[in-house]
């Protein structure tokens, strides 16, 4: 109370006052604002003389022009950005890639508006964006020529493989989560196992182990493509993180609920279909988010086993004669790139924490 | 005794016989491929320049991607008929050895590991891979003798590294090493001046050199740490196989050694200069056949793809923006250590 009456009785600070107060206090404490803000003021010239003015901008612009001008050479981007967004996709075929990549991004956000959370509305809105990038990209139907796996890259394949890994992953997540707390010891301690298991390999590991390794071990009628193994490894590896999310948001909700809901007799699908889950992912959503992020920023890793997503399609784009030396310009295209999705989940993700704070109210 | 010589004899000529006429069918590997209609080889995860890169329209280029090319026209009679997969360099062996690709060319070096342990199989050597050292051309060295006290850039966790060590040891020269595993930045340290010397694998040096544009400030020192024989890997347990790569090897070689060119084959075939050319060229018959193959694959060959001239041109040398010079890696008449099989 006592701090309330004291900022009434003093009129409102202006501007000046403000900034003198905060950054200028006492001489000491000036210096170190002024230098400071120096310093901040220098770098953001040197980076916007590097990327601005300096830069040579178009596809005209040659290594040589590039030297010249000492910028940023964004010409590279320029003459090799189909390398960056389509990888080693069949040139004539690109635009069925670039297709491929907005049904993908579209599912992303149909499925991200409220109106299509109904469970038949996702499943078809991801089932007909599946089908529609996969056969866009594979090809062999509908007069679309074929083209192998081995093929397929830059943001296209980063795209595919972040989004089937959370088709499977999500799924196997809610499933994991709720076995582990089944009343069964053998089923509850048995995924707990997998869960830690699986926690305790580096997806590095998972993902050789799921190109290489499994292989060897499958009968021939199992074998599928190496691109769909890893994909399954990384799904499973993202269940395993996503599924003790989900557990920490169920042990939010309180136990007096779901007894509740047993005294009146709810069976269990009902049960954790409509009171438990929902408030389960409520309490889960930040973190789950945060679980999305880090499954499309590992997407990178799949260039070990020798995939072309969109960091080996960088370095494939920068790696000829001519522009081996502008890999900061590569570099800084696809961390924008990377920036512009992860960016967007975030900021989504703070929507949906505001708008389910409403109904908690 | 005699007639147990004879009959010695006579049987080993059945077993060369029955062996020839297996070898006419090809190994298993061959015709995996032929049934297949499609070569699988090794590509990389990203660029490695000269030998594995990417052009504007997203296709393969360089001296290993074209290779297996040769491979395929060999086998398939069309170089479209490779498949590159792209594979990391951990990736390479169990790929292999998993029939995920059918050979590996991927700047491989001979080694002892892989040869005894991983139990591999190689072909001859393509590609005489060099470790050396570039100097500022400031600094005026004529040879690692004379660096002692310098600084060196080094890629950390390669062969390299042991190599210097040792190197610089039995010169008595002594030298502040700056380890970056990092292409890119171990470059930037060189050229930025943080180092006075830059040792690695020679063409990934000279090709640094040129992509800087300014050749004439740096030096390439005449000091040789080590050879690296770069080959195609196989799988073990199928000998036709290695004849084919080897052969396909030998063609571009002979052919080169001939002065056969992709421009003149034709007039070539349909002239031959010698008994030898005309077989090669599949004019007269028995080219093909002992490998499985038919008789005019190494026309295929040349025809299509070039002999190794045209070849190590336009991916590394003067057709390319490395203009690195043959030197070890020209044939024999020339003063290199490469020479094709005979022909008889």
């Amino acid at each position: 109370m006592n701090t309330l009456a004291n900022s009434a009785a003093v009129a409102p600070p202006g501007r000046v006052q403000m900034l003198r107060k905060r950054y200028f206090p006492t001489p000491l404490q000036g210096l170190v604002s002024v230098v400071s803000a120096g310093l901040l003021a220098l770098i953001l010239w040197k980076l916007l003389n590097w990327a601005f003015l300096s830069a040579v901008f178009g596809a005209d612009g040659s290594a040589a022009d590039c030297r010249a001008a000492g910028g940023a050479c964004w010409s590279v981007i320029a003459n090799r950005w189909r390398i960056i967004f389509f990888g080693l996709y069949p040139y004539a075929e690109q635009w069925r890639s670039a297709l491929a990549c907005v049904a993908v991004v579209a599912m992303i956000v149909l499925s991200c508006i409220p109106s299509f959370w109904r469970p038949w509305r996702l499943a078809a809105v991801w089932i007909v964006g599946t089908a529609i990038y996969y056969i866009l990209m594979k090809g062999g139907v509908l007069g679309l020529r074929y083209v192998g796996e081995e093929q397929w890259g830059g943001l296209a394949l980063t795209l595919f493989i972040f989004v089937a890994t959370c088709l499977i992953g999500f799924p196997l997540s809610i499933v994991l989560a709720l076995l582990r707390r089944s009343n069964l010891p053998v089923i509850s301690r048995g995924t707990g196992l997998l869960i830690d298991a699986v926690r305790s390999l580096p997806l590095l590991a998972i993902l050789f182990a799921f190109a290489v390794v499994v292989p060897f071990m499958l009968p021939g009628w199992l074998q599928t493509g190496k691109l769909y193994r890893v994909v399954f490894g990384a799904g499973l590896f993202f269940a395993a993180y996503q599924a003790e999310i989900i557990r920490g948001g169920l042990q939010g909700v309180p136990r007096g609920q779901e007894e509740a809901a047993m005294a009146l007799g709810i069976g269990y699908w009902h049960r954790v279909g409509k009171i438990l889950l929902p408030q389960a992912m409520r309490n889960a959503l930040p973190a789950t988010i945060n679980q999305f992020v880090i499954g499309f920023k590992e997407t990178s890793l799949v260039i070990v086993v020798g995939f072309f997503e969109i960091l080996a399609s960088g370095n494939a784009a920068y790696g000829t004669g001519e522009w081996t030396f502008a890999y900061r310009e590569v570099y800084a295209f696809i961390a924008l790139i990377y920036f512009v999705f992860t960016y967007s989940l975030s900021r989504y993700g703070a929507y949906l924490e505001r708008r389910m704070a409403i109904s908690s109210r | 005794m005699k007639h147990v010589r004879y009959g010695l004899g006579a049987a080993a000529i059945a077993l060369i016989a029955a062996g020839a006429a297996n070898a006419q069918q090809g190994g298993p590997t061959l015709k995996t491929v032929k049934d297949r209609g499609t070569l699988l080889c090794t590509g990389h995860d990203g660029s490695y320049l000269g030998f594995a890169e990417v052009d504007d329209k997203g296709a393969w280029t360089g001296l290993d991607i074209d290779l297996c090319r040769a491979v395929a026209t060999a086998v398939l009679g069309d170089p479209a008929k490779a498949t590159i997969i792209p594979i990391s360099w951990a990736q390479r062996w169990p790929a292999l050895q998993s029939g995920e690709v059918d050979l590996v060319v991927k700047a491989s070096g001979a080694t002892l590991s892989r040869d005894a342990e991983l139990g591999l199989q190689f072909s001859l050597s393509y590609y005489l891979g060099t470790t050396k050292i570039m100097a500022h051309k400031s600094l005026g060295l004529t040879s690692l003798a004379d660096a002692d006290g310098g600084t060196i850039c080094i890629p950390a966790g390669t062969t390299q590294q042991q190599q210097i060590a040792s190197y610089s040891e039995k010169l008595g020269v002594k030298l502040e090493p700056v380890l970056i595993e990092k292409t890119e930045e171990l470059e930037q340290a060189y050229f930025s001046g943080r180092c006075d010397l830059y040792t690695q694998w020679g063409p990934v040096l000279a090709i640094a050199r040129a992509a800087k544009g300014n050749v004439d400030e740096h030096d390439i020192l005449p000091d040789v740490l080590a050879l690296e024989p770069e080959v195609i890997v196989m799988r073990p347990g199928d000998d036709n196989w290695v004849d084919i790569a080897n052969w396909t090897l030998s063609a571009l070689w002979f052919a080169e050694q001939e002065g056969i060119t992709s421009e003149n084959v034709d007039e070539i075939k349909a002239d031959p200069p010698s008994p030898e050319v005309a077989k090669f060229l599949g004019v007269n018959p028995g080219m093909g056949t002992p490998l499985g193959l038919t008789d005019d694959w190494a026309y295929n060959v040349i025809k299509q793809m070039g002999n190794y001239a045209e070849i190590f041109d336009r991916n590394l040398g003067q057709g390319s923006p490395y203009k690195m010079d043959r030197e070890m890696t020209a044939l024999w008449k020339d003063g290199g250590v490469l020479y094709p099989y005979l022909i008889d």
